[in-house]
């Protein structure tokens, strides 16, 4: 079976009535959207009506591998989930590595689209085309491992992809996830939770089939040569060898390590949270790859004390180790490599997770949380076993705190009271990921616009910190002068904010990481758009797919508009707006609200949306092509 | 005599060389085509990359009934010919490597062949899991491995 990789085929899932059917994706909408991600925004915009209660039946949940998924473009492998989140109650965008996502285009299908709920757990198998709803009521309740094992036995193919949620996700945890080919993971704001309230435990998929390039030859010479290219790139090199927790040390150094709830900004004996450390101390045991990835920046760890439980399972990365290490306090890496081994299994971001805790550590050493709320945890910062034993009573919702953790730190700030909001480093419902957006102003605003709360998966302008000749040269390029490398001024940050959320939109839809767009920059919008013309027989120029780009984020915004998102919504965690930094390179440093509303007026103006409501114009929906779409969100 | 030569420490299962292979001998993007297969032992972060290792008395060119599978000395290389191959399947099944494998369209046998000499996949694994070279270097680099070994070791002068 041989599928033309510009004739994508949606499969429809509806678990409520048990029926599936297909589709085609229009030619037109392809070239407009790019697919993957860009497409999949479409989808759950004709399909989902406002208001929707995310953990209801009504939500969709739709996996889209990218465009290139299944080819040798470099890290292309990527699967993009999409659905309305039940943290933000916003639109939610997750992206997800692995090999899922290939397996699936092979398989015979570029996107699941899952609507309904089952009325039994179950799990769905597609292979070659076929598709099965199967019973997973003897899986419910198990963790991701045993579950992958149980349905590789049961089908009895040891090459099957899976996507599942563990207990984490039946529980609806708020931050629950959806693991990925086992090593990898759609993590954020709660998209495990929307799976579990289908009762939907697992995807399982096996695909055979084949893939061809419209231009076979100069995708495949195009993708095998920036391949080679990125042997040489020193970012690539470090989290192969390292893995992304290769950075600790440096970030440590220059102060940009958070730590304890974002209250420090470096720890001692931070480099036992390091990827170097991993690997000197004889802690890591392989470097594993996503489909098509050459940088292989995954480890495969095993204790070797086992003073908290043995571990032998993958991970851990940089946002974890700052996550569930330096931000509450902890540096003692077999600690750091269970409690990530306890996100795997169950099911939870680790993102999330280590934030919840570290928030419920201030808030235990401040008083709001008692001693005898605490349920028999010492939470004071710096606690490794309590730390391992409160991931396990988030995932699992045991007991009072547990429970009450589990549901994240916006609202678990809303139940404790008092100044308790203050801390919790959240905006939206989402938990902040570890940069700092007081010293670095472009992940400030991008931050603030991400629609699914404050990230790095939407902009990833890491170019600003002018690390690399790269970087500065990108700067240069998109603002004119390499002078604006420099993360600490306001100054052109609305412009490196549009240019990387173009491309990391792009990006997306094709199935690339971003380390290979915005983090090194060897797969560039001109390689993407070369591309795109190879694979599909498509032909679009360099504009047309940063235009794509920018389509599909006002689309995403258009979502949220519907859903009642205005100009308030673009905003920061309360301690990155108001309390400076207290000490390093970065002291004294805060974006407040003067800041950030300039910001946010000068990119407005760029892109064409109201700067009072934030919503996008109908001039801007014109020139976007979105107007006929989306013409509902821009008159609300 | 030039060999693929494997050293699954460096795999991280990354498939390029399944892709290359598909595109190359095939013109589509299809691992299940592809000559050289990395298996996975995911509880153990393991890849291993498998392929033909151009046995110099082959169990597939004995066991075929037609002849279809035979040394090609030219490179050398085990080839099929498409022509002769009735798709029995014996090669398929006599292989101690897993080699062989069958094309359920096409209804004929397949293995690696090298590429006529200049194996694709091998420049686009980036991290030197597979390389091609002279079957005598292997045994020449496990010896000096192991003697190294030894001189390292702290009780040698």
């Amino acid at each position: 079976m041989v599928r033309e990789l510009g004739k994508q085929k949606i499969l429809n899932v509806d678990l409520s009535s048990g029926q599936t059917s297909v589709q085609e994706v229009p030619t037109d909408e392809l070239k407009g959207l790019l697919g993957g991600r860009g497409l999949a925004a479409k989808i759950l915009y004709e399909r989902l009506k406002p208001g929707t209660d995310p953990l209801g039946p009504e939500n969709i949940l739709i996996f889209a591998p990218g465009t290139f998924s299944g080819t040798n473009a470099p890290s292309s492998g990527r699967t993009t989930v999409t659905c309305k989140g039940p943290a933000t109650g916003f639109y939610l965008k997750v992206s997800g590595g692995g090999h899922v996502g290939a397996e699936l285009k092979y398989a015979g299908y570029d996107y699941i689209v899952i609507s309904g709920k089952a009325e039994e757990p179950v799990y769905l198998w597609i292979h070659n085309g076929e598709i099965e709803i199967r019973d997973a009521g003897h899986l419910w309740g198990k963790g991701t491992r045993e579950t992958d094992r149980l349905i590789k036995n049961e089908l009895g193919d040891e090459n099957i992809q899976t996507a599942l949620i563990g207990p984490a996700g039946e529980n609806k945890v708020l931050f629950s996830c959806i693991i990925l080919s086992l090593y990898n993971s759609a993590s954020r704001g709660g998209v495990g939770a929307v799976m579990g309230s289908k009762n939907l435990k697992a995807i399982a998929v096996r695909g055979t089939g084949a893939l061809r390039a419209a231009d076979g030859k100069g995708f495949f010479k195009l993708a095998s040569d920036i391949r080679k290219e990125m042997a040489t790139d020193t970012s690539a090199n470090t989290m192969h060898q390292w893995g992304t927790a290769g950075f600790i040390p440096g970030l440590n150094a220059l102060g940009m390590l958070p730590t304890c709830n974002f209250s420090k900004t470096t720890i001692e004996g931070g480099e036992r949270l390091s990827g170097q450390y991993l690997e000197d101390e004889g802690f890591l045991v392989g470097r594993e790859s996503c489909f098509a990835c050459s940088i292989a920046c995954h480890r495969y760890v095993r204790t070797k004390e086992h003073r908290y439980g043995e571990v032998n399972d993958s991970g851990p990365e940089l946002e974890t180790m700052m996550s569930l290490g330096a931000e509450c306090g902890i540096t003692d890496t077999e600690a750091v490599l269970k409690a990530n081994q306890l996100c795997n299994d169950y099911g939870i971001d680790t993102i999330s997770t280590g934030h919840v805790m570290a928030w419920a550590m201030e808030t235990y050493e401040k008083g709001l949380i008692t001693e005898k709320e605490a349920e028999g945890l010492d939470l004071r910062f710096g606690n490794a076993s309590a730390m391992v034993e409160l991931v396990r009573r988030m995932a699992l919702r045991e007991g009072w705190l547990g429970d009450l953790l589990a549901e994240g730190t916006k609202r678990a700030a809303e139940r404790i009271g008092g100044d308790a909001w203050m801390w919790a480093i959240q905006a939206k419902g989402l938990e902040q990921s570890a940069c700092d957006t007081r010293g670095a102003k472009g992940y400030a605003l991008g931050f603030a616009l991400n629609p699914r709360g404050p990230d790095h998966l939407t902009t990833e302008a890491i170019a600003e910190f002018g690390f690399t000749e790269e970087a500065k040269a990108l700067i240069k390029h998109i603002t004119g002068d390499e002078k604006y490398a420099v993360s600490t001024i306001t100054d052109k940050r609305p412009e490196i904010v549009v240019w990387h959320e173009d491309c990391y939109a792009a990006s997306d839809a094709l199935g690339f990481c971003a380390f290979t767009s915005t983090a090194s920059y060897n797969v560039n919008p001109e390689r993407m758009a070369k591309l795109f013309g190879y694979a599909t027989g498509i032909e679009i120029s360099e504009q047309e797919l940063m235009l794509a780009g920018r389509r599909i984020m006002t689309l995403e915004r258009c979502f949220n508009v519907r859903e009642g998102y205005r100009r308030e919504h673009d905003t920061l965690p309360w301690r990155m707006m108001n309390d400076p930094i207290p000490d390093g390179i970065n002291k004294g440093l805060v974006t407040d609200k003067e800041m950030l509303d300039k910001m946010l007026d000068e990119y407005f103006k760029l892109t064409g949306w109201d700067p009072t409501t934030g919503i996008p114009t109908r001039e801007e929906l014109e020139r976007l092509g979105l107007l006929k779409l989306c013409g509902d969100a821009a008159s609300a | 005599m030039e060999t693929l030569t494997i050293n699954a420490e460096k795999c991280t299962s990354c498939r390029a060389c399944e892709l290359t292979c598909s595109f190359t001998k095939e013109g589509v993007f299809a691992p299940s085509l592809s000559r050289i297969r990395v298996v996975r032992f995911m509880n153990r972060g393991l890849s291993v990359p498998t392929v033909c290792v151009n046995c110099a008395r082959p169990a597939c060119v004995e066991v075929c009934p037609t002849e279809a599978a035979y040394i090609d000395r030219s490179v050398p290389v085990v080839r099929i010919d498409e022509e002769k191959c009735i798709g029995c399947g014996e090669c398929v099944k006599a292989c101690p490597f897993g080699a062989a494998d069958f094309n359920e369209e096409k209804g004929v046998a397949y293995m690696c062949d090298l590429c006529d000499g200049n194996p694709a996949c091998v420049s686009n694994c980036i991290y030197g899991a597979l390389t091609f070279k002279p079957r005598y270097t292997v045994a020449e680099q496990k010896r000096r491995a192991a003697a190294e070994a030894y001189a390292l070791s702290e009780h040698v002068r």
